[in-house]
This record gives structure tokens, sequence and C-alpha cells, in this order.
């Protein structure tokens, strides 16, 4: 810890205290995502971060940034309501509203670099083209690494999530790795018979990590009113009530390919993240968790050092993929 | 903010707003930076009937908040895994001396059970300030505060920022019963000019009664801006008495919310989908300008 200098606590926020804080115990957090050097491991989830948090925790601290989903094309997402909350979690139904391209390069990108991080651009679309156009509207654009939102759903085929078929991921992901010489990360969807088919997939078309998992499908009905309580009728369910089903998730993928695996589902403390590493996964990323508590990554990543100098850990690598069985 | 508006049937008054800064700049100037304390609780305690009464020490946001902003309140204790969204609240007095804000909370749900529960010394987490306040014009000299139920702890602080000035204010504050009318408190604190109590159980609440109080009372000399907040109902009336006096009406909107901040658009006021996301009310909001004009595209 660093003392503050100068000020006497009562003068100072707690937010102010936070920023002052510093890393204690010298833990290497540094991780690899292929070419991709990240001083630790924890990084937003698309979507559950925005430039708007730049006050509210020290984001240069973090791994990465990553950005909502981005569409080629202008999207005004789903009618409300966009969220309710259920048992440790929360659904929403947003329906990932995007500037476009154009307006996202002008307005919205700078303002992620301006963090000093490495970028992720999440992209998305509804059709293979879609993603393939955005990733060639993206190719002289300055950011670290491209993550591919196979989630939403495909127009072509009925609306069923892209990322639920293997042979519709490697299309698009083959597609976009043509097209760039970015890292391709490409973010699944959980809502599969096997996740390391899907995974294999991504990885046979150049992905240079998975992220494991988007959200899970959910529903709320309002029983006064007799209606969804969701404008969309239904959404995806996040939060610490989805994490042993991402654990699980996660030690399957991981299992299946070689390439790293970013965790994603319900991490909300240090002890989450080292539970996600020793399944396997390389990285993670928080979303809930900073609805919750702006300053919940920044926290992590110093419990996480703390942690794992109490665990006698040095080096966070070194633990990966090591659970027992 | 705060509670659950009242509805009937028709447009919903979230698809007649539009914002109050043209142009849609979020973070206009003017409006402070939030920051966010780990506040100790320094009163906690049960008002009227179902409400309960916070004041949290938090001198940041108690200096920088202005009327009509809100802040976030953190149910979920240090390790607890929910509930994972803040709350959001309307800042119904605060001290910027003391550093001190004010908070009084609907006890509707798991999560306001919650921060009920919060008794003195416990640390809670908030989150502000946030938001488009209320916006009072140079030119104003009487302003009319209609607020319903906990909607009203959205227009205390006008009443506040006011005190002192040459601003009048006539508050209206409606409840089902006299136990559930919230502000006079503060109302009267602030030494505002005329303050109508009105309830459901004497019908005094009537939507065309209380039109005719307040043409009664107002048609004279009325007021420059009308505020409003908490009920679906009056909103409508203000709108009309505004069109009567050619008044300002700015409304304060409710939502579920999880960022508070704007990047998580999970609050967009549109019931209906069109070619452009509606505005947000954490960041848009809460504080809307209400017009008819959009309804009737």
């Amino acid at each position: 810890m660093t003392e503050v200098q100068d000020h006497s606590p009562a003068a100072l926020d707690d937010r102010d205290r936070h920023f002052a804080d510093h890393a204690a115990y010298g833990t290497d957090l540094g991780v690899s995502l292929g070419a991709l050097r990240l001083a630790n491991p924890v990084m937003p989830a698309s979507g559950c971060f925005g430039p708007e948090l730049a006050g509210l925790l020290p984001v240069h601290e973090l791994g990465a940034v990553v950005t909502k989903t981005l569409f080629s094309q202008r999207r005004s997402g789903n009618p409300s309501h966009r969220l309710t909350e259920s048992a440790q979690g929360m659904l929403n139904s947003v329906g990932i509203p995007s500037p476009g391209s154009a307006e996202f390069i002008r307005t919205v990108l700078p303002r992620y670099r301006s963090f000093g991080v490495p970028v992720v651009v999440s992209v998305g679309g509804l059709a293979v083209e879609e993603y393939l156009r955005i990733t060639e509207e993206l190719a002289d654009v300055r950011c670290e690494a491209l993550e591919v939102n196979v989630s939403c759903p495909n127009l072509e085929h009925g609306g069923l999530a892209i990322g639920t078929d293997a042979a519709t991921v490697e299309r698009v992901v083959s597609g976009v790795v043509a097209r760039t010489s970015l890292p391709v990360i490409v973010k699944l969807t959980p809502n599969v018979t096997s996740i390391g088919d899907i995974a294999r997939a991504a990885e046979q078309a150049g992905a240079t990590a998975v992220t494991v998992a988007n959200t899970f499908p959910g529903m709320a009905i309002d029983l006064e009113g007799r209606s969804a309580v969701l404008g969309n009728g239904v959404g995806g369910l996040s939060g610490p009530a989805v994490r042993p089903m991402v654990l699980r998730l996660v030690w399957q993928a991981a299992a299946a390919v070689r390439i790293p695996v970013v965790g994603c589902g319900g991490v909300s403390t240090a002890r989450d993240v080292l539970e996600f590493v020793l399944a396997g996964a390389t990285a993670v990323q928080m979303g809930t968790a900073t609805f919750t508590r702006p300053y919940a990554m920044t926290q992590v990543l110093r419990d996480l050092d703390a942690l794992c100098h109490e665990l006698g850990i040095a080096r966070l690598a070194d633990v990966r993929g090591t659970v027992r069985i | 903010m705060n509670t659950p508006l009242d509805t009937e049937a028709g447009i919903p008054v979230r698809d007649s707003v539009t914002p109050l800064s043209d142009g849609g700049t979020r973070t206009g100037a003017g409006l402070p930076a939030p920051t966010w304390h780990r506040a100790r609780v320094l009163v906690s305690t049960p008002y009227g009937r179902g409400y309960h009464f916070l004041r949290l020490e938090a001198p940041s946001i108690a200096r920088t908040c202005q009327a009509g902003q809100f802040v976030m309140l953190t149910a979920a204790r240090d390790g607890d895994d929910g509930p994972v969204l803040p709350r959001p609240m309307a800042v119904y007095g605060r001290d910027p001396r003391a550093g001190t804000i004010d908070i009084l909370l609907g006890v509707v749900g798991d999560g306001t059970r919650r921060l009920a529960s919060f008794g003195p010394d416990e640390r809670m987490l908030v989150v502000g300030p946030l938001g488009q306040g209320f916006r009072l014009a140079p030119r104003t000299r009487r302003v009319l505060l209609v607020g319903r139920g906990i909607g009203t702890c959205s227009l205390t602080t006008v009443a506040q920022e006011c005190a002192g000035t040459d601003v009048e204010i006539v508050a209206v504050a409606s409840g089902r019963s006299a136990d559930r009318v919230v502000g006079a408190d503060v109302y009267r604190a602030a030494g505002v000019t005329r303050l109508h109590e009105v309830t459901d159980d004497t019908g005094a609440s009537d939507v065309a009664r209380l039109r005719d109080l307040l043409t009664a009372d107002l048609d004279q000399a009325p007021p420059q801006q009308i505020m409003t907040c908490g009920s679906e109902r009056l909103a409508r009336l203000c709108e009309e008495l505004g069109r009567r006096w050619s008044a300002d009406v700015q409304v304060s909107l409710e939502a579920h919310m999880a960022c508070g901040l704007g990047y998580c658009h999970g609050c967009a006021t549109g019931t209906r989908s069109g070619p452009e996301e509606s505005p947000l009310i954490c960041a848009d909001g809460p504080v809307f300008r209400l017009s008819r004009q959009d309804a009737e595209r």
C-alpha cells in the first residue's frame, strides 16, 4: 500500500484512496493472448464498460478494455424494459444498440484509446457477410484485437445464434481472420451442446483465443401484470448466478483447444479469478460486477495480487489449468 | 425516480419526453463529475408508511449534487453476491457543509428492504451525482412542484436550491394517505410559499380537484416552470397546466438501471422500437422536457 501524502484522510474520497492505492506483493499477473501481451488478466466484458467509467476506477491499470459490440450500421436496440434483476444475477435485453462503424471510429474509439491499455473492439453482425464488412471497415483502425461476438441472431437462418453452429462459426472466423492482421478473439455463446466443438471450430479457423461465454437465455414474468418484464420478452442472464455453469464451460473449452480461453461469467472477486484460471482460463472478463461496484475490476486486481501472495503463487500463469479432478 | 409511476391507458409519459440537453450532449458542461463513497450511514429510520430515511456521509456528492440529480445505492454488502443491481435514488436533501445526503426510499422489494436494513455506522456504496437535473431558467420567478408519493423526493432539492432566492415555490405533495405524503418537512424548512398536501382518502388528490385548486391558486400569477415526478396522471395534468400558463414542464422519470452512467444502455425510455435509440433515463435524464409533440408523431 502506498501512503497517501499531503492530505488529511477526511479530505479524500474513498474513490481518491482507491486511485492512490497500489499493488504491494509483486505477483506476476502478466498473460498473453497469442502475440497480445497483457499486464494482467482482468478486462471488462463487452457492453459492461464505457469511457463514462473513467473517473470511477483507474482504468489504466486494467489488462485491456473491451468495447460494446460494434455493428457496421447504426442500431437502436430493443424496446424498454431492457433490464431486470434475478437471484444473484440480472437479465438484459438491451439488444446491442450501436453507433455504426463510422461514428464509432470518429468519436467512440478515441475515448477508449485514451486509457493507454490495449483496446479490444467487439464486433457483431446479423449474417456472415456483416462480420466480414465490419472487419474491413476497421482495417485501418488502431486497436490491439478484435473480439467476434457470435451470439448475435443469424437472420439468414431463422434467428438462431450464429455461434450455435460450428460450420457457421468457422466461416465467420476464417473470414474475419483473412481480413485483419489483429489477434481475433471469438466470444462463444454458452447455449450449445458442446462448447468444445465450437471452440475447436474457432481455433481451426485461426482464432487467437476464445471468450467463454456470453449470457444465458432467460425470462422474467410480472405476475401482477401477467406480462413479460422485458420489452423483448426474453433476455440474457449474467452475474454470480451463472458462475458455476461458466466455470464448467471454461474447463471444457480449455481441454478442447490449445489457444487461450478468456473466462467470462459472474466473476466478482479475486477468488473467482483464481478459480477460472485453475479451470484453464488465461484471462477473465468482468461485467455485472462493475454494475454492482464500479471499481470492482481494479479492486479484484489488488486482491488477486494479495491472494496469490497468500497462496504462494508467484506467477499467475503457473497455476493455469492445474485444477485436480 | 424511486417509485413505479401510476399508469393508465394511453401513451406512457416516457414515450413523450425529450432530453433537456439539445443535441444530446450527455456530459454537458456544468454537470459535476460522478464519484463514489463507501458512505457511513448516519441515520437509518422508518418514515411514514412503507418508507425509509437514510442520511449518508458523502461529502463530495453533498457538495456538488444538483437539484434532480440522483445517486446509485448498492444494496449488496461486502462479500454478498447480490442484489447485483444498485438502486437509483433521488437525493431528497443535502447539506454541503455537513457533507451529508438524505435519501428517502420506498421499501418495495428485496433491494430496498436490504438498503433499509443498513444500520448506523455501516458503510453503503453510493455513486453520484448522476444524470441531468432540473433546469431552472434565469427568468423564472415562480415554480410549481407537483410530486406524488416517493416521487416528491426528486423535487425537494429544487426547493432547497431556491431557498433564500427571489424564486417563489408552490408545491403539491400528493399521496394515498397522510402517512404516504412525503416532503412536507423539507419544503417547510426551505420556506416554500405554499404547500398543498393532498391525499386520496380525502379525495383532494383527484386530478379534477387538483386542477381546480391549482388554477384558482395560480391563474392570477402563474409559474414560469412546472416540475413533476411520481405519477403519470399528474404529469399529464402538469402538461395541460403548462399549456394553460405557457410554462415549461419538466418531468423526472424512473427506471431499473445497471450502470447509471449511460454506457450499458439498459434504461432507454422507448417502449417501442424505432430507427434511433430513444433517450436514456440515466444519462439523458432522469429529468426530461415533457412534450406531447413526440407522442403524436
